[in-house]
């Protein structure tokens, strides 16, 4: 299946970034700060359980995308960087802690900063890319991460793996702490 | 094939999926087999088939078989409209913009039947546009917009009746994931599509 999902490597732009199916997969996975905040989203949506197990990975591309389309239109948002460092403190510390707010505040929290990321990712996409090959590249691997995060976070069921994954979430904290002060 | 197996099997055929070659016929096959591929083969294509048979897979066997027939219809008649050279200008965008809400009915699980039919004919219209080959002879034409239509035709009847089958509740989470998915996927390249004409002109 692997074989039949690579796709001709001849679309590249002039900055030598891949602008085809791979150029689009590979996008968010290059940016830790990125991953690590989409892998918190999964693994909050398995700490809750369900329905946010598929609520939480559901809400993200969809804000993400609307964002990302106002970042390819060049609308103006602020503090981009900023919220994305805190999304992955806030995603972070909410695995860690174990928390479990209500299921439209976990919802309303994941879009919002799902606003930072998507015009983040936005931004950065070139323009004259082989557009639908390109995007479905990108909403595949960020759902890929989503995934991951679900994956590990199904560990919750276990008492250790609880703990692993409420150590994970301290880890993806601490980095998104060192990216907002500038150690990261 | 267990049903789970099938239903992880569509985004997997989603990744199959090549990119768009400006409608260029694929090199070596023609006729109706080109025709019959090249209705696969195109991404946006393919995902708005996906879209529309996964919510018409929602719906019951008599309003499920009445939506396919909509869009059979539809398509034909854009299919004939294209073998006279019919403009397509706007289809591509109007198809992507259908799948995108295609999705979100999908993500909701909210498939008033109306709806999902009234969609399906402009699906099938978009698709039938937008699906004219360029090449030289008026019979290759013919023949691959036959060929583009009984792909398209199958294709959906296929998807519908398999996502019919697959409506356990893990199923239906796998479903309006994927509709997250293809929402998100028309969004984006709607927005790169109207900044690189903007850019490009």
């Amino acid at each position: 299946m692997s074989a039949f999902a690579s796709a001709p490597a001849f679309a590249h732009s002039e900055q030598g970034a891949a602008i085809d199916f791979w150029g689009g997969f590979t996008h968010p996975i290059f940016g830790l700060d990125h991953v690590i905040a989409m892998v918190a989203v999964g693994l909050w949506g398995a700490f809750l359980g369900p329905p946010a197990i598929w609520l939480l990975p559901v809400v993200f591309p969809l804000v993400m995308a609307v964002a990302g389309a106002l970042g390819v239109l060049g609308m103006p948002l602020h503090g981009v960087e900023t919220g994305i460092a805190l999304s992955a403190i806030m995603l972070g510390a909410m695995v860690a802690g174990a928390v479990k707010p209500p299921l439209w505040i976990a919802a309303v929290l994941v879009g919002a900063f799902a606003v930072f990321h998507g015009y983040a990712h936005g931004a950065e996409l070139p323009v004259g890319a082989d557009a639908i090959a390109f995007s479905m590249g990108f909403v595949i691997a960020t759902g890929m991460l989503h995934l991951c995060g679900i994956a590990f976070g199904a560990l919750s069921h276990w008492r250790e793996g609880r703990i692993a994954v409420r150590v994970a979430g301290v880890v993806i904290a601490l980095i998104g702490l060192g990216y907002l002060t500038g150690f990261a | 094939m267990k049903k789970r197996t099938a239903l992880a099997l569509f985004p997997v055929l989603l990744l199959t999926t090549v990119p768009v070659f400006a409608h260029s016929p694929i090199m070596g096959i023609g006729g109706v087999t080109g025709g019959i591929l090249h209705a696969l083969l195109i991404p946006e294509h393919g995902m708005s088939l996906l879209a529309l048979g996964l919510a018409l897979g929602q719906l019951e066997k008599s309003e499920r078989r009445t939506g396919i027939l909509i869009f059979v219809a539809a398509l034909t008649c854009a299919l004939v409209a294209a073998a006279f050279a019919v403009g397509e200008a706007l289809a591509a965008d109007v198809l992507l913009a259908t799948t995108g809400i295609l999705g979100l009915l999908i993500v909701t699980l909210w498939t008033p039947a109306y709806l999902v039919w009234a969609l399906a004919a402009i699906v099938g219209m978009t698709i039938g546009l937008d699906s004219r080959p360029e090449v030289a002879s008026n019979g290759e034409v013919i023949q691959m917009l036959l060929g583009s239509g009984l792909g398209a035709a199958i294709c959906l009847a296929i998807v519908a009746e398999v996502s019919f089958l697959l409506r356990s509740n893990a199923q239906r989470i796998v479903a309006r994931v994927v509709g997250s998915w293809i929402t998100a996927i028309a969004i984006l390249v709607l927005s790169l599509r109207i900044v690189t004409q903007m850019t490009v002109g």
